[in-house]
């Protein structure tokens, strides 16, 4: 018999025609696209073509984007770069925790979520307020309504983050940059696209002489595979979204077979691929570790197993139970059988745990 | 009326001795829990939720808890 393992971790593999490119783009992308000559010139062609392609699949102008090598440093060159000392910062309670450091050094306004994670906004719009808002979310992957937000928050500039929902969901209206991250489509993790709609208002927050706009550049052979990553995925999308809001539906049917689990938000308002889910009187590092033995990964946001012991703040808002907690991402190859063998393997190890 | 000291002890041992306990308690009781783990407090929310207990904060790390 063979035994059925899986990865269930936000973490994907690249895309497969993104890695088979990636030995050819080393080859071909080698050479400095800002200098002179024949290698260099090649090398600006190809990035310039990339950049085409990632900004039509993602429905911006070309002359919008930046890319970088770190999605992280993304919200520093996406947010940070909109604010100035009189600023006001709005973001949600269930927003990522490099917003929550960049609110440190800021003057801030924190939006509550309800319990399914919708943002609730406020009508109390401040002069100079930066509303950073998270499209969707990496933990339960629930979907903002933010043109509701937009129109109920009323900022003056707006820092999206798409670096969760990627091309998945569509910009709202109104927005200043928007951050996405090439994991989000499976491509290479180390690629951050930032665009920004108009350049008036957004001011390099990093240490720069050069008068170009952030002075940075992704490698260009994995902007390459990015490209090509983005393209497959956009020309299955719908095929896609569909298989893997099957496999979701199921995983969340059968989980709410299980006595006391708490899924945070509803399948309907989120992103197809991701469930979390949290068991009554389990300890969630001992989920994640019995499961690992049975061959399956998942992520978890229970307090045990973070490294500064503190639950998931996105459970939190939601008052979700943050204890026995467990999240699990359905990928593009992720099969039915692999669901079905992390679900028995689950509902074994609470029944055991609880005993 | 009975308490449970959980003071020093991580989640999910607060709600887990919790549980324990109110599983041995009528309808009506209260039971007074004392935890000082960061996740006690939004956990009993979702708990509360969940059982249908009534969580009643006193302290920071003191609650209040009445079986449905």
């Amino acid at each position: 018999m063979v035994r059925v393992t899986g990865n269930f971790q936000s973490e994907s593999p690249i895309h497969p025609k993104a890695l088979a490119l990636l030995e050819s783009a080393f080859e071909a992308g080698w050479a400095d696209p800002k200098k002179l000559g024949q290698a260099s010139a090649k090398a600006a062609l190809l990035r310039n073509e990339a950049i085409e392609s990632i900004a039509s699949h993602l429905k911006i102008h070309p002359s919008q984007i930046e890319t970088f090598g770190d999605p992280a440093l993304g919200h520093h060159l996406s947010l940070t770069a909109l604010m100035q000392e009189r600023s006001q910062l709005v973001h949600s309670a269930i927003d990522r925790s490099e917003i929550f450091a960049i609110a440190q050094s800021a003057r801030t306004t924190v939006l509550p979520v309800n319990h399914d994670g919708n943002i609730l906004g406020t009508h109390s719009p401040s002069p100079h307020s930066v509303l950073a808002l998270q499209i969707a979310n990496g933990e339960t992957g629930v979907i903002q309504k933010c043109d509701e937000i937009i129109e109920d928050v009323q900022p003056e500039l707006i820092a999206l983050d798409a670096t969760v929902s990627g091309f998945q969901v569509e910009l709202p209206r109104r927005w200043n940059t928007a951050l996405f991250s090439s994991a989000s489509w499976e491509g290479p993790a180390g690629v951050g696209i930032l665009a920004i709609a108009d350049r008036s208002v957004w001011r390099n927050p990093l240490p720069h002489i050069s008068a170009a706009r952030t002075g940075l550049s992704a490698y260009l052979p994995l902007l390459l595979a990015s490209a090509l990553a983005l393209e497959e995925r956009v020309s299955m999308a719908r095929e896609e979204e569909l298989r893997r809001r099957q496999l979701t539906t199921a995983i969340r049917s059968e989980l709410s077979k299980i006595a006391d689990c708490d899924i945070a938000g509803n399948l309907a308002t989120s992103l197809p691929h991701i469930t979390s889910a949290s068991f009554m009187y389990c300890n969630g590092e001992e989920i994640i570790r019995s499961l690992a033995m049975d061959g399956f990964s998942v992520d978890s946001g229970s307090a045990c197993t973070s490294e500064n012991l503190e639950p998931s703040h996105v459970l939190a808002a939601m008052q979700v139970l943050t204890h026995g907690n467990v999240r699990i991402t359905v990928h593009s190859g992720t099969t039915h059988d692999e669901v079905m063998g992390l679900l028995r393997s689950l509902s074994s190890t609470v029944i055991r745990m609880r005993a | 009326m009975k308490e449970i000291d959980a003071r020093g002890l991580l989640c999910p041992l607060p709600i887990i001795n919790l549980g324990k306990a109110m599983s041995q308690c009528e309808s009506g009781d209260e039971l007074l829990l004392h935890s000082d783990d960061p996740a006690t407090q939004s956990d009993l929310n979702a708990w509360s939720r969940m059982t249908g207990n009534t969580v009643n904060p006193i302290t920071a790390t003191s609650f209040l808890i009445v079986k449905k």
